[in-house]
């Protein structure tokens, strides 16, 4: 168990800056995801915690220890490799005590040891077998069983379930979340999709060309993200985004779409923002569908209607701008009709030119 | 039905041919075996009247046979340990080094195997004449002057195992390194990081790790090494001149160039004794081969 702190950290290769300064804590026993788009640096900066890649600038703390400078294997830091690097030649049992056999554990204490995590995690049918004998879940999980058996202070994982099926990949999910309550050891997990980040993390980073773009507990960034890029990278299906200005003359303070429609900004303090360009962030969830009596903000034109049976995703063009509407259960709508859109007002997001959240 | 017969004769040509030029190349071998156990050994194919082990006794009892097998084992066996353990650990380093060099490099080994060796030889000759010139006079400051000629046999550039085992490992080298670069090319990093990860200091993760997982690629430059090595006539033509320090393919060579009348039984023989090694080298190698012609890693 041990906190974790990333103090200002950068890292060069050649030329190229690939980390820009990033700073994060991770308390003990929380399990923290690194979230974000291919190339954003995630990777990197995991190896880096690692050891396995060297600080150009910047303190990577350990139980407030810098540890910079320490090898990889004295750091108390366990990795769970996304190809899972089982070594091929070796058994399972092998395979999970290698670490210990290296420390020149008695062979039996390693034996007791393999026996354990092997139960822990259901192997113990399998010590026998090469891993070229498992399927892509037991490989996974003889990979987290070589990581626990250290005891770590400390386990990282780089994308560990994307080369699992999907079904796989959910149950997984409930795996490790079952091993990170009975074991309590702090996690940093990286991963590109960010349904596996909302559903285990207890503190997300978000990260964005080498930079933290927000740092927050999953429905915190859900409900109140910082930048266009946060408020559309988390949320499946993702946030609209409408272009617009902000007229504030008024006695309430409004917003005017560029395709001409306008929705009252009640409860916000705007009065310096009159004509300020801004984006109108809105979730699929929060804006409904209304039929003629109801009072509605804009209607549009039905494009694609994408049903997933307990859902319906309908795409609704308005102008150039397309907004899509999530909608409980199956409707009627064909593309083509037009249909009328309430906005719910409790869920704006507003942000400016620079893709921050406005007002700050 | 026309079509099947039609198919059916095609099908019978393919074999003719097939069968054809399989006894034409099974021939000469047919022959090395009857003749090495004939007692009345021609240079023409006959089935023997009697069987014996004569040819073989003689090798090693009216002649150096035994030596020169012996001396063949060292020099192509110490060729091949070399190759093995150089390639290993320099096509590993070409494997993960991202140097501007590489690829030059690459390259330039391979003419090491693209030039004629007949080509070079001379210039070969000379330089090894000069490395053996100071060897000698390490060799005569170092040990006494009655033993000073054994040690050249053994230390010498020229006409000694280890300019020949350099010069045969130094042929083999290039073709292993490529070997071994691309077999590491298809082995992940994350083992090694793994085992980094593990506490395997850099012995362990080469001893426990590395070399179990590219003993396939070893193997196969290893296997390719020694047969390379093992044919090879031209190294220890030039650089062997002691009848005690003579190869089985010069022994072979001035068995078929005796003066008086050649002994096909002995010199059949000579050559079943000089096909045996590469035969069992190969036999022990073959998985190795298969392995790494067909694809990298499993697990």
């Amino acid at each position: 168990m041990a906190t974790i702190s990333i103090e200002n950290v950068r890292k060069n290769f050649g030329a190229v800056e690939v980390i820009k300064g990033v700073s994060f804590d991770v308390a003990d026993g929380q399990f923290a995801v690194l979230v974000g788009p291919s190339g954003c640096g995630k990777s990197t900066l995991l190896r880096m915690i690692a050891g396995l890649e060297s600080v150009t600038q910047g303190d990577i703390k350990l139980d407030g220890k810098r540890i910079n400078d320490v090898p990889p294997d004295q750091r108390g830091i366990a990795m769970v490799f996304q190809s899972y690097a089982l070594y091929p030649h070796m058994t399972v049992a092998e395979n999970i005590g290698f670490s210990l056999d290296l420390k020149k554990v008695p062979k039996a204490k390693i034996r007791e040891e393999v026996g354990r995590v092997a139960e822990l995690l259901r192997l113990s049918e399998l010590l026998d077998r090469r891993p070229a004998a498992l399927s892509g879940g037991q490989r996974q999980r003889v990979a987290i069983g070589r990581a626990i058996i250290k005891q770590p202070r400390v386990i990282l994982f780089d994308e560990p379930l994307s080369n699992l099926d999907a079904t796989l990949r959910v149950q997984m999910r409930a795996e490790l979340q079952r091993l990170h309550q009975e074991l309590r050891p702090t996690i940093v997990y990286v991963t590109h999709d960010q349904v596996e980040a909302m559903t285990m993390a207890d503190t997300i980073v978000v990260l964005n060309q080498g930079n933290v773009a927000q740092w927050a507990h999953p429905i915190e960034l859900y409900r109140h993200p910082r930048t266009t890029f946060v408020a559309t990278f988390i949320g499946s299906p993702r946030m609209n985004l409408i272009k617009g200005i902000i007229a504030s003359k008024e006695l309430t303070p409004s917003f005017t779409a560029a395709e001409g429609w306008a929705v009252p900004l009640a409860g916000r303090n705007l009065s310096a923002a009159d004509m300020q360009p801004v984006w109108l962030g809105i979730r699929p969830e929060d804006i409904r569908l209304v039929d003629a009596n109801s009072a509605a903000d804009l209607s549009g034109k039905i494009a694609i209607v994408e049903r997933l049976g307990a859902e319906t995703y309908v795409n609704v063009i308005k102008g150039t701008e397309t907004l899509l509407v999530r909608v409980q259960g199956d409707i009627a709508l064909r593309p083509g009709d037009t249909v009328r859109l309430a906005l719910d007002r409790a869920g704006f997001h507003l942000f400016d030119q620079a893709d921050q959240v406005f007002p700050a | 039905m026309i079509g099947m017969r039609k198919f059916t004769r095609a099908e019978a040509t393919a074999y003719a041919y097939l069968t054809a030029t399989l006894v034409f190349c099974l021939l000469p071998f047919l022959w090395v075996v009857l003749a090495s156990i004939d007692p009345n050994a021609s240079q023409f194919l006959a089935f023997p009247e009697g069987i014996t082990a004569d040819h073989f006794i003689r090798i090693f009892t009216a002649n150096k046979g035994g030596r020169w097998f012996f001396n063949s084992l060292v020099t192509v066996g110490a060729a091949t340990a070399i190759v093995v353990i150089v390639g290993g650990m320099g096509g590993y380093a070409l494997s993960r080094t991202d140097a501007w060099w590489k690829r030059p490099f690459l390259y330039a080994i391979i003419l090491v195997r693209v030039l004629p060796p007949t080509a070079i030889i001379v210039p070969l000759y000379k330089v090894m004449l000069v490395a053996n010139v100071s060897m000698g006079a390490l060799v005569r400051s170092v040990v006494p002057p009655d033993s000073t000629r054994s040690a050249m046999q053994i230390f010498g550039f020229v006409d000694g195992y280890l300019g020949l085992i350099l010069v045969l490992s130094a042929m083999q080298l290039p073709l292993a390194l490529w070997i071994i670069k691309t077999y590491f090319d298809l082995t992940p990093k994350d083992y090694e990081e793994a085992a980094l990860m593990d506490g395997a200091n850099s012995f362990q993760r080469m001893h426990r790790i590395l070399v179990p997982l590219a003993l396939p690629g070893l193997g196969a430059a290893g296997l390719l090494c020694f047969i390379g090595a093992w044919g090879d006539f031209l190294m220890p033509l030039t650089f062997i001149s002691s009848a005690e320090l003579q190869l089985l393919p010069i022994g072979l060579f001035r068995a078929f160039q005796r003066a008086t009348r050649v002994d096909y039984g002995y010199l059949c023989a000579l050559a079943m004794l000089y096909m045996l090694p590469a035969v069992v080298a190969f036999g022990l190698a073959r998985r190795f081969l298969v392995q790494t012609f067909t694809g990298g890693i499993k697990g």
